[in-house]
């Protein structure tokens, strides 16, 4: 679960280490995602282990379509800029959540007859259900990605525009072009947490909720903007909350990922990882 | 000149003084009643449903589709002459200050004649009070909290069961069963969601147990709408208690089948609280994991015998646009609204007063509705007494009544033997 | 040439004072031209959220902390006067002023450690503390966990704070209470605490070679910021006459608190009464007309005002009435 929550958080970050915006329509991207993924199985056949690039590459435009129609109007404005960013995307989230509801009822949905869904595989004394499995490997690998991209020209660019966006037009790159960019990857990767998650989670307008708030809380311990940050952070977190939830009342067990949350910030402000 | 200012004069003053209003009795083409529902939401499908099965019952209630119960006939309210019911519905969002908000709007705009609502028991407290003062009844057609009755207040009418009759229900089916089969319940497992819901319900299974005797191994709490309950699942293996009790919404009820399966773990039974467990979405959801679940229930949908009813009724929900069958939340609205026309009929009036004095002398026989019980009668604090639930299990795909054995209509799947 | 900005000033803080018992007077009257409970109760709501906002503004917006966890002093505030009425018969302007005492002193405990974080960070921060006191709240028997505390009605009094059905009275109650608002942030602007934290803002590094010490303010508005918040969460208890974790510890009331300011113009003294005065009717109306219609839609209205104000004005709704500012904020931009 960890591992789930540390994609989800990848995407976050990104965006965030991007421009200082925290995103706060992510949940309803993940949202958004699963009901792409149930849609596409339901009239297709489609295996949700198969959609992945599917629906990765549907998220991806639609992040960038976020960017241009919104965000980056969101730039031009100096003056409460950073409050624009949040109330824009917080709305946009309330309106995709009232989207969802009105096309697809606020009944749960769920995926039954994928190939992952249900299965176990056995470590020895351990079983542990395979699509918890495969979104564990699936998300290292996810990161892994992410990780390569930061290293990359692509991801220098990113760092550089960040900085100084004003400096780096003088030298020809389009900061548009890579935010936007930028903003399809993030929306991607949630988006492949959306797949993943709809093997064996349930569908409703509202699921995106709980998972993009712990999200925010990976983000900020590991750090905006820091990848590994986030990686570290979810594993973190996920680990957390079992072992809490062993310890005292389950129903506390959110309470721990909070204080943790709060004893690291108390010694690190910018978080485990933060470059900002 | 004079007229207005006597008119100002007797509103400034009734309104200072809080009298109680007296609607005056005139002939009515339609009579208004307010529907206060979670429409939007994360318990939008059940207030959806609600709605449907509302609407069902005026359809019944202003038609002529003659079926064999109270108010079957149709030809709108007959003690009324022929007026017909018409529905108000309004959002709650689970939000009691919205909830208040629109119940009030109902009265004092729309002139509704009642409310009725509300699924969640925070919505039902902030409108039982605001119809409290001003003096409108309020029907609770689903709300199980037995503090809700217990308010004090004069015009409130739940016709449905109370949790602590629910509750006593599985109680009473453990000692039944256990007698019956020799396969006695010893121990149970709680796991309840953390909201006024759970909590009660299993403040009450807790108490019950202890009374009966039987051990109580584990009773774990969880946050409602939580993205997991693996955990818990574990805690549930490891106690490994002759009945699982829980009490969730649909959505954690998916959750903990799911989580229960994967944990490798089939409990030998399950008794659930209801709520989410009998959402049909949650049947879809879960498929085959649903089979032999128990659950205490107001309404039996296959006890067509003792209900003839019951098959006209379905078929009308089902073409109002809700594609399901009648469930015991919607079988619950529905009567309510059916208890409701009921006393419209007998005050011949829509003023509160004689409403209300109606509702208070209500005594429905049993076999003129679609519920199971022996019949609908309020006592001082507008509980309904002869409301007895039952209990019921999925069986092949199908919701059976096991309890009472009067009326049940299948045996009971019954294996908790070790 | 000083002299005479400060005369400009001077009488700019006046005039301001002038507008502000225009208006006051205006909303005072206002019910005589509503009639009709649901309608007077929407003004009643909108003024307790201009009050909520404005008290969520002296922290937010003058001292630039962007708190998303103010639930947590509502929350303490009406449970401390919803608890104080029904278990011990005390007033709830008694339990007003408890609440707004104890949500005060929790601002402060909340500000010390967690003002050393910035921006983002800290507003996180803050998010999840709101959210653990919502949590711990449900589980917490003494307070009724998650059954949340009922109000019956006492009786009608102002004693009580409960009139059978009259709406008037509430009208009255949260104007004063919207008022107060306005007038200690008026105070604020004018004070010394709001220059340094107007300076703080623009620019932190000659702030502090000001030699400013704004910790020590910070926490001062904090503690203003809750104890404001913990009065307001009492009067609505009253109002509604029920609280639960949900309503009244929730992460949806945290956001609700700061928007109508963000909508209105942070940082501004008419910002949250703008705000308010158009986002609740919005809110509550669009559940009102489009809930019982599929469900869905009101959330979508809700939302894409949402966006649309915050991008068309982000200046906030002020700019409507100051043209300048808009002007210097594009200029900036």
């Amino acid at each position: 679960m960890g591992l789930l929550y540390a994609v989800v958080a990848a995407g976050l970050t990104l965006i965030f280490g991007l421009m200082n915006v925290v995103n706060f329509a992510h949940g309803a991207l993940l949202m958004a995602a699963m009901y792409a993924t149930w849609l596409i199985h339901r009239s297709t056949g489609l295996d949700p282990l198969l959609q992945l690039p599917l629906v990765a590459a549907l998220l991806f435009g639609t992040g960038v379509a976020i960017y241009r129609v919104l965000i980056a109007r969101t730039l031009q404005i100096r003056v409460n800029g950073a409050m624009v960013q949040i109330f824009t995307t917080f709305g946009l989230s309330i309106f995709l959540v009232g989207l969802a509801q009105l096309v697809f009822g606020s009944d749960f949905q769920s995926i039954n007859a994928s190939f992952l869904g249900g299965r176990t595989l056995a470590f020895g004394a351990v079983v542990l259900p395979l699509p918890l499995v495969a979104s564990g490997v699936v998300s290292l690998l996810v990161f892994l990605a992410l990780f390569r991209l930061s290293r990359t020209e692509f991801g220098r660019a990113l760092e550089a525009t960040r900085e100084d966006f004003e400096a780096v037009a003088l030298i020809g790159v389009d900061r548009d072009r890579i935010f936007g960019i930028g903003w399809g990857i993030g929306a991607a990767a949630v988006g492949i947490a959306g797949v993943l998650l709809a093997n064996f989670y349930y569908i409703s307008p509202d699921v995106g909720t709980n998972f993009a708030l712990i999200a925010y809380v990976a983000v900020a311990l590991g750090g905006f903007g820091s990848i590994l940050g986030a990686l570290i952070a979810g594993l973190v977190i996920g680990l957390t909350e079992a072992l809490t939830a062993l310890v005292v009342d389950p129903s506390l067990k959110q309470i721990g990922i909070f204080l943790i949350y709060l004893a690291v910030l108390m010694f690190r402000p910018r978080g485990l990882f933060g470059k900002l | 000149m004079k007229r207005i200012k006597r008119r100002t004069v007797l509103t400034a003053v009734g309104a200072s003084v809080g009298v109680g209003f007296a609607r005056r009795a005139r002939a009515v083409e339609e009579v208004k009643i307010g529907a206060v529902f979670p429409l939007s939401g994360n318990a939008a499908a059940i207030g959806q449903d609600a709605r449907h099965a509302l609407e069902t019952m005026a359809e019944i209630i202003n038609g002529r589709h003659n079926i064999p119960m109270l108010l079957g006939e149709g030809g709108g309210l007959s003690g009324l002459g022929g007026a017909k019911v018409k529905l108000l519905f309004a959002d709650s969002q689970n939000n009691p200050q919205i909830a208040r908000s629109a119940a009030e709007r109902f009265i004092t705009q729309d002139g509704v004649v009642a409310v009725i609502g509300s699924y969640t028991s925070a919505t039902a407290v902030t409108i039982s009070q605001i119809c409290n003062r001003y003096q409108i009844p309020y029907i609770s057609a689903d709300n199980s909290s037995p503090s809700l009755n217990r308010q004090g207040l004069e015009w409130f009418f739940r016709p449905s069961p109370t949790d602590i009759d629910f509750t006593k229900a599985m109680f009473d089916f453990f000692a039944a069963i256990g007698e019956k089969t020799g396969e006695k319940v010893q121990s149970i497992a709680i796991i309840h969601e953390n909201s006024v819901f759970g909590s009660d319900s299993a403040k009450l299974q807790a108490r019950m147990a202890e009374a009966a005797g039987i051990k109580v191994l584990a009773n774990i709490s969880y946050q409602a709408n939580i993205p997991s309950l693996s955990v818990e699942a574990e805690r549930l293996r490891a106690a490994d208690a002759d009945v699982v009790m829980p009490s969730s919404y649909t959505s954690d009820a998916i959750l903990l089948m799911r989580a229960m399966h994967d944990a490798g773990y089939k409990p030998r039974a399950i008794m659930a609280q209801d709520a989410g467990f009998i959402d049909p979405a949650f049947i879809a959801a879960v498929g085959p994991l649903a089979e032999g679940l128990l659950s205490r229930s107001a309404f039996a949908i296959d006890a067509v015998k003792q209900r003839p009813a019951i098959p006209a009724v379905n078929a009308l929900f089902r073409n109002s646009g809700a594609n399901k069958d009648l469930n015991d939340l919607t079988a619950r609205e529905l009567t309510a609204l059916q208890v409701l026309g009921d006393a419209l009929n007998r005050a011949k009036s829509t003023n509160n007063m004689a409403l209300r004095a109606a509702l208070r002398a209500t005594d429905i026989p049993g076999n003129q509705t679609i519920m199971p019980w022996a019949g609908v009668k309020f006592d001082e604090t507008g509980q309904n007494i002869k409301g007895n639930p039952v209990i019921l299990q999925y069986q092949k795909g199908q919701w059976r009544a096991v309890f009472p054995f009067e009326i049940a209509t299948a045996a009971a799947d019954w294996h908790i033997k070790r | 040439m000083v002299e005479r900005a400060g005369r400009a000033l001077l009488s700019r803080r006046r005039r301001e004072l002038l507008l502000g018992a225009v208006v006051l007077a205006l909303l005072a009257a206002l019910p005589l031209g509503v009639s009709g409970a649901y309608l007077r109760g929407l003004i009643v709501l909108a003024l307790l959220y201009a009050g909520l906002s404005q008290a969520w503004n002296i922290l937010g917006g003058y001292c630039g902390q962007i708190s998303l966890g103010h639930a947590l002093y509502f929350g303490i505030g009406a449970y401390t006067s919803a608890l104080l009425f029904t278990r011990a018969g005390l007033s709830p302007f008694i339990g007003m002023f408890a609440g707004g005492l104890l949500s005060g002193l929790s601002a402060f405990l909340v500000g010390i450690p967690c003002f050393r974080l910035s921006g983002h960070y800290y507003a996180i921060a803050t998010i999840v503390i709101g959210m653990m006191a919502a949590l711990l709240a449900s589980n917490w028997d003494f307070i009724n966990a998650a059954q949340g505390i009922t109000i019956p009605f006492h009786g009608e009094a102002w004693r009580n704070l409960q009139f059978r059905t009259a709406v008037l009275p509430f009208h009255y109650v949260m104007l004063v209470y919207a008022a107060l608002m306005w007038l200690i942030a008026w105070v604020i602007e004018g004070s010394r605490w709001g220059f340094y934290w107007r300076a703080v803002k623009d620019d932190v590094t000659a702030a502090r070679s000001l030699g400013v010490s704004i910790y020590p303010s910070k926490l001062a508005a904090a503690a203003i910021s809750g104890a404001a918040t913990g009065i307001g969460g009492a009067l609505y208890a009253q109002y509604v006459g029920f609280i639960d974790p949900e309503s009244a510890f929730d992460l949806s009331l945290s956001v609700l608190i700061a928007l109508p300011a963000v909508v209105g113009g942070i940082g501004t003294l008419w910002g949250p009464l703008l705000g308010a005065a158009v986002l609740i009717p919005v809110q509550q109306l669009s559940v009102a007309w489009f809930g019982s219609a599929a469900g869905g839609i009101d959330l979508m209205v809700y939302g894409a005002l949402i966006m649309v104000l915050a991008l068309s004005r982000p200046e906030g709704l002020v700019s409507f009435f100051h043209p300048r500012a808009r002007q210097e904020a594009v200029d900036h931009g």
